[in-house]
Formats: structure tokens, sequence, C-alpha cells
């Protein structure tokens, strides 16, 4: 595997702006890390502030536990999809590799991270090296600095994804799969970037400091726990 | 499965020129496609600034193009909405932007990669004829009325395409031949004359087509062509032409569309010279911006003074951009200042280093950037105090030959010399700071003006090259004197009211009463010095900083009880009445007559009259107000 042997070449002076990401989201059959599983990974890349709209990854993988109703009415995929899908060893090598470098973003992504790292845990014996930013920690602390903007009004339901779209005018598609709320939470970063830049947080690792969901140490805490949630 | 591509492809497809397209050629040049988002306010594109790699297609929110430097200036030329594109300039051959564009709302953009349109454009007719017309009526129909109102901002290189006729720009030199000749001629013609092109005419010699040195490439060298077949055979059809009064920027567009570099230029009914995308590109280096490039580059005084001769040559490009007199002013002073950096420079090389820090600065309409024609200058040096008086003969000497060579580079490039000697070369005028300090003191604080520091334009001084804390101490050290001093301020509120405005000029007609200038209006004595003086003093009262007529009114703004009344009204009597002095000694120079500040007031129309009368009656009030506060010392 190509990301096992990346060096994890790192300025945390680098500037927001010209930083690459990767946004990324996975759809699971519950919540539960020890009985659920990951059913499909969805992923878009940015190069700063550009959403690489070509450059995405979508894969649906065959889940380990069978899908519960409730999750067949959230994601509207039914277990006959899934069924011809390959497995999540093979996905997540590619996602991996899809990764690159890049910095892992993602709407309350320490649930995501769990799940992945979790498998890639068990098929590569080792974690995703990548740095994380959660975009509901940049938006929380956003609100500290922006506290008469109206756009972050408290209300009920403001950290879900959609909500918080909606109050940022990014329009979300009826569609409701891994890529495209991995697409709406790139555009939800895109438009805190210039935010944050306005607020002094131009560096990466300032950034780092204020939204990675795991601390230093606990990237390497390999946990049953969800962390932050 | 959701697509997030599938979105901009059904997105793209109902946006012009995209529309036309197939889905396969819409995969094709989305390959490298990406999102932007700019909150509203952002400047997306600068103008002057690079455009980039990118063509812009709004897919929500709204962007206002402007050019101008500063929101002062800035003109609105157009806005964008929803399926509208940015940046498409950089399709046609430009590589820096021609305005700003900024978002008026939050906008999201698609980022098409430039490479890949200008592609598409070769290959595809409708997209080409799409984004030739986008820019015409762009920038013809909007662009063209838009900068033609007075406030314009100066654009200059942009702006002179549209006020410049063919006629001044083509090549005179236009070689015809008969139509018949072979294609061996016709370059042995081209060949021998040195030209890029030559026009073929009828046996009434008239203009039928156009063979270029591109003809020759393209349809004979590259197609085999038997070089003794007719010339006829490879022109260029159809005979495109333009008419020698046109714009420009017609003849640009003209170039753009048909993608030709030659143009016949008719006049009459005649060919009457060629105009060529070379002419244009040189001609755009007439603006003042290019020119100060050039006089950076200049190694001696042989290149600088033909470049510094060339400044007369702007005023008139810039008064003909509608260009008011103040922004004038600051351009002109911008490249002066320029010019007499480099003559320094250059006598520094010739002589040597000067023994001590100097700074060289001017004062008078020069020191406030009020000037247009160089009518005088009025220049000094402040240098370091010396330690010695031995040291200080040596000083003297190194500065009268630096000062006398100076003034005799100066006048080659045009700086007229001072008729009351207000240069540096007078050793008055060329002192150490001490000495400079101890004359404004004396005169300050003691009305005492022994000195040749007699004159209220020195408080306009300004450094222009060398060690420029010099004269920022000696303005330290002035304010601190000014410092309550009532006296002095009346004294000079004296001088200030000394010229009224002659108010029954409307009834009368008649201003001067003998003399060459016998009913004539002296613009600078009777309106623009009044005001100038005014400002002064109320600049000194409160020790402002500022040089500038225009700068002291704003900066006084929220200090001065008067500015803060009359600010505006100052503003637009001064501006109106050095436009009208501009505009005058510009027709004078034209008539090749000597320049100076008189109108006649019969050559006004009556709308000026009444304008003139307005400000002079502003200028009134402030005396007056002038008047009261230092009643008890006017004279």
């Amino acid at each position: 595997m190509n990301f096992m042997k990346r060096e994890q070449v790192f300025d945390k002076n680098a500037k927001i702006t010209n930083e690459r990401y990767v946004v990324i989201d996975t759809e699971l059959t519950g919540l539960n890390e020890q009985k659920d599983s990951i059913v499909s990974i969805g992923a878009v890349k940015m190069d700063g502030r550009l959403i690489k709209i070509r450059q995405t990854f979508h894969r649906l993988v065959k889940p380990k536990t069978s899908l519960t109703s409730k999750s067949i009415i959230i994601h509207k995929i039914t277990p006959s999809e899934v069924e011809e899908k390959p497995l999540i060893d093979d996905v997540i090598k590619a996602f991996l590799d899809f990764c690159e470098e890049r910095i892992i973003i993602g709407h309350f992504v320490s649930i995501d991270m769990t799940f992945i790292n979790k498998e890639v845990r068990r098929v590569l014996g080792t974690f995703v090296p990548n740095h994380v930013l959660d975009t509901s920690l940049i938006y929380s602390y956003l609100k500290k600095k922006y506290p008469r903007k109206t756009i972050f009004f408290t209300y009920p339901g403001e950290m879900e994804l959609y909500e918080m779209a909606k109050r940022f005018g990014i329009p979300c598609s009826s569609t409701h799969d891994a890529l495209s709320d991995a697409f709406v939470t790139a555009q939800l970063f895109q438009r805190f970037i210039p935010m944050l830049v306005g607020i002094g947080i131009s560096r990466i690792g300032d950034l780092l400091h204020i939204a990675s969901p795991f601390t230093k140490d606990a990237r390497y805490r390999l946990s049953g726990e969800i962390v932050n949630f | 499965m959701y697509n997030i591509l599938e979105e901009v492809i059904s997105f793209l497809k109902k946006v012009p020129p995209f529309q036309f397209l197939d889905d396969e050629t819409l995969s094709s040049i989305t390959e490298d496609v990406s999102m932007d988002f700019y909150p509203k306010g952002t400047t997306i594109v600068y103008q002057d600034g690079p455009l980039g790699d990118y063509i812009r297609v709004i897919k929500r929110g709204a962007v206002k193009v402007t050019v101008g430097f500063s929101e002062a200036e800035e003109v609105v030329i157009d806005y964008r909405e929803d399926g509208e594109l940015i940046g498409y300039l950089a399709l046609l051959n430009s590589s820096k932007s021609r305005a700003n564009v900024i978002a008026i709302e939050d906008t999201v953009c698609y980022l098409l990669r430039v490479d890949v349109i200008a592609d598409l454009m070769k290959t595809n007719p409708q997209v080409n004829e799409f984004f030739q017309k986008s820019f015409l009526n762009k920038f013809l129909d909007k662009a063209y009325k838009e900068l033609h109102s007075k406030n314009r901002p100066y654009n200059i290189g942009w702006n002179l395409l549209y006020t410049t006729s063919i006629e001044e720009v083509g090549t005179k030199k236009v070689i015809t031949a008969p139509q018949d000749i072979s294609i061996r001629d016709a370059a042995k013609i081209m060949s021998e004359n040195r030209i890029s092109s030559v026009v073929l005419v009828n046996s009434d010699n008239m203009p039928v087509g156009i063979i270029t040195d591109r003809d020759l490439r393209e349809k004979v060298v590259a197609k085999g062509r038997n070089f003794d077949s007719s010339a006829k055979d490879i022109m260029s059809l159809p005979f495109l032409r333009v008419d020698a009064q046109e714009t420009l920027f017609e003849a640009l567009l003209k170039m753009i569309k048909h993608n030709v570099h030659h143009l016949p230029i008719v006049k009459d009914g005649v060919v009457s010279g060629i105009i060529t995308n070379h002419d244009v590109i040189l001609f755009q280096g007439t603006s003042p911006i290019t020119l100060a490039k050039d006089i950076e580059n200049q190694k001696d005084i042989e290149g600088l003074a033909p470049l510094a001769r060339r400044v007369e040559n702007i005023v008139s490009l810039l008064l003909n951009e509608n260009l008011r007199a103040m922004n004038i002013g600051r351009v002109i002073a911008e490249i002066n200042d320029r010019i007499i950096g480099k003559v320094l420079e250059l006598a520094e090389l010739k002589l040597g280093k000067p023994p001590v820090p100097y700074c060289w600065i001017v004062f008078g309409s020069e020191g406030r950037k009020e000037q247009a024609y160089k009518t005088d200058q009025d220049n000094a040096i402040i240098y370091k105090d010396t330690n010695s008086n031995g040291e200080d003969t040596d000083v003297r000497k190194y500065f009268a030959e630096f000062t006398s060579f100076v003034a005799q580079q100066l006048f080659k490039c045009g700086f007229p010399p001072c008729p009351v000697n207000y240069t540096a070369s007078n050793p008055r005028l060329c002192q150490p700071l001490k000495v400079w300090k101890k004359n404004f003191g004396n005169w300050i604080l003691e009305l005492r003006n022994d000195s040749i520091i007699n004159s209220p334009i020195f408080f306009d001084f300004r450094p222009v090259f060398g060690d420029f804390n010099l004269a920022y101490e000696l303005r330290d050290e002035i304010n601190y004197y000014l410092r309550e001093q009532r006296v002095f301020f009346g004294y000079m509120a004296n001088k200030a009211v000394r010229n009224m405005p002659p108010l029954g000029f409307l009834k009368t007609f008649v201003v001067e009463k003998s003399g060459e200038y016998k009913d004539k209006l002296n613009l600078k004595t009777k309106g623009i010095a009044p005001i100038v003086d005014m400002v002064r003093l109320f600049a000194l009262e409160k020790q402002i900083d500022e040089v500038s007529t225009l700068d002291r009114i704003d900066a006084l703004k929220d200090k001065h009880q008067i500015v803060a009344e009359y600010a505006d009204e100052l503003l637009h009597s001064l501006e109106f009445l050095m436009t009208l002095r501009l505009q005058n000694q510009f027709e004078q120079i034209k008539r090749k007559a000597l320049v100076d500040n008189f109108i006649d007031p019969d050559n006004l129309t009556n709308l000026e009259k009444k304008t003139i009368k307005e400000a002079f009656q502003v200028i009134s009030s402030v005396q007056d107000l002038l008047i009261e506060r230092y009643k008890s010392m006017i004279l």
C-alpha cells in the first residue's frame, strides 16, 4: 500500500488556502461500532478553496452486518443493492489511495474515522495517518468568534449537515448518499475558509488546533469508543 | 447513484456557449472543472492583475465589473449573474484583466481551464463566434458609453483606445501593387520596402485585397504553392478595412473578430494607410504607466530627455480622456518625480556620491501636484547638518557643481528655469537642515523674512528624492513652531484674502483693466490662488502634513470648522477652475501660443460663466469667514 510508505511531510505553516484536502462521508448500518459497519464511502478532493468536481470517490460496499430497516429508510439503500458490491477490504484500500496525503475533512468526522480506522486496522494492521478536520468543530469555533452573525443563530438542529447547509445557502440534492453529503460538506468548508482567514486562522496548524477531532495522542488511540459523539 | 458532475453538465447545458456542445465535448471540457465560492465583497479579479488560468461561469450569485483603482474612482461597466462568464478576455490573448470583478452577492462559480476553452474555440465556430460577440457586446456597447461619461478613472491604456482615431496611429505609408502580379513579385515588394503587407489594387486604383506575411507563410510556403501563380489567389478576402475616423478600439475589435493583424485604412474612399496589431500595442505604450517604466529603465540623459518631452503629450491624452485637472496633476507629478529622480541618480553617477545625505524637495504647484504643463519649477536641497565650517565648505562646493549639472539636465528634459530663481542651484536654497529650520523659525515666530524663504509656497514642499527623513524632520519642526502662532496666521490670512475674486464678473465681463490682458480673466490669481492660499492657511493652523490642496481639504474635513462646512464647495470650485485653465492652456499649446493663466470671458459658454460665478461666490464666502476670524489682524 502506498499510503503506508508515505512520509508525513507536513508544514503547519502552510496556508489553508493552499492546502490539499479530501472531504469524506460514510454511510453506516448503524452507530454501534461493535455491531455496525460501513455501507458506502464518498469523497471529493479540494485544492485550497477549489472543489475538484471530477476528482471524486464513491463506492457502495457489501456490509458485514445486515442492513437495518432504519438505515434503509435513511439511505434508501436496499439489501439487494449492496449484495453485489465489493467487500470493504478492497474498497478501503482504494479509498486510502484516493485520499493521498490530503487532510481529511468531514462533518462529525470522528464517527466516519472510527469505522474507517476499524477496517484499516483489521485489513492493514494500521490506521489512517492523515490529519483530520471536523466541519462541525469549525462551525462551533466560528460561531464563538462571530457572535453577532445571524448565520450562526442558535437553533435546534443547527449542527446537522443539511440544516447548516441550508443556512449557508448550499443547495442539497434530494439524493442522500455518501458522495452528495461529502460534496455538501466540501461546500460548507469552502464557505468557512474566508471566515477563518477573516479572524486570522490562515495557517493549517492553527486550523488543526481548533478543529481536529483528535488530539495528537488520540489519533493513535484505536479504541472502540466513538470519539466526540 | 448521485453524480455531482451531472449537476455541472446539466447546468452548462443551459449556459451559452456551452449549450451548443454535445455530451462528449461537455465531458471533455469539464475534465478539470472545479467549484469556487466568493463571499459578497470579494474581489475575484483585479484590474491589471493576472486573469489566471480559469474562465469562471457564475453558478449562483452576482458580480459587478468595474474599472478604477479605488472606490472613489470606480465606474461600474457591467453586472453579471447566474450563467454569465468572468474572465473570457483571457481567451482573446489578454493576460491582464482590464477590470475588477467584485462579488456583490455570495457567489459560486464553476472554473473551466482557459487553455481547454481556447482549444474549443479553435475547433468550434459557434463557440468562437459567441466569445467574439460577447466581447463586442460587453465592451463596445456598455464600456464605450459608460467610459465616456465624465467621471472616468485613469485606466489609461484601455480608455485611450476609445478616444484615439485610427488615423493618428496607423502607418501612413501604404504600398500598393496591381492585382495581377505574381506571388514572387508581391513578396519582393514587401521585402524591398521592409513592410509586412501589400495592398492589391485594380486598374482604377481601388483596393481589392491585401497580402500579408502571414498569407505568404500559410498559403504559399506551408502549402507548397507555386511562387509564380497570381498573388490574387492568396490575398485575404473579404477585403476588410477601417475608416480613418473610427477609433482604435474598433480596429482592434475587427482584428480580433476576423483574426487578422493588418487592416487597410480608408479615407475619402481611398487607402490612406495600414494599421497593424503592432501599432496598437505600441500605442498602448503611450500610457503614463508605461512611460514611467521607460523612464526607470534609462541609463543616460540622452535616453531620458526624449521620454521626458513626451509628458506634454500625455497631458493632452489625459485631457482627451476627460480626466479632471487635479488627477492629471497627480499623474504628471508622478512622472515628473521619476524624471527628477533619474536625473539626480545620473548626477550622482557622474559626480560621485554626495559627501552628506541630502533630500531634493519641490514646492509651489509642483509640490502640490497641481501642475500639468511645466510652467515653472521650484526646488531646493536640504542636506544633513555638517560638523564643521571646513566640512560645510566642501559640501557646498560639491552641491554647487551638482545642482548646476542637475539644472542643465532638467532643462534638457523640458523643465523651464524658474523666473525667480527658486531652484536648488541658488546657494540660498541649498542649505543644511538647521538653516532651513532657522529660516522657517524666524519667519513663523518673529515674522522676520530676511531669508529667501518668504513666500507661502515654501510651505508646500515635499520630498522627491534622497533622504526623505530630512524633509520630514523639517516638517515636524515647522509644525512645532506653528502651534498657536496666531500672529503668523493673521499675517498669512492677509495674503490669502489679498486677491478677491471679481464678483461683478458676469455683469461687466471686464477683469483686467489695462495692459496686454485687458478684458481677460486671470484664473490663477483671481480664483485658483485664493483657494490654494486659504486651504494652506487652514492646513498650517492644524499642522497638517499634506501639501496638495486636495489632500489638505480631505485631511481637514473633520478637523477644521470652515473646511468641514465648505469642503465640497471648495473642491468643486478648485477642480472646475483648474480644469478650465488646463483646457485653455491645452488650446494655447495647440495654437503654439504662449501658455498663461488668462481666459477670455467671451469664449466661455453660459454654463461655464455661471459655474465660474458660483466658484467665485464660494471663494468669497470663505474669505469672509477668514476675515471675520482674523479681523483684528487684517490690514
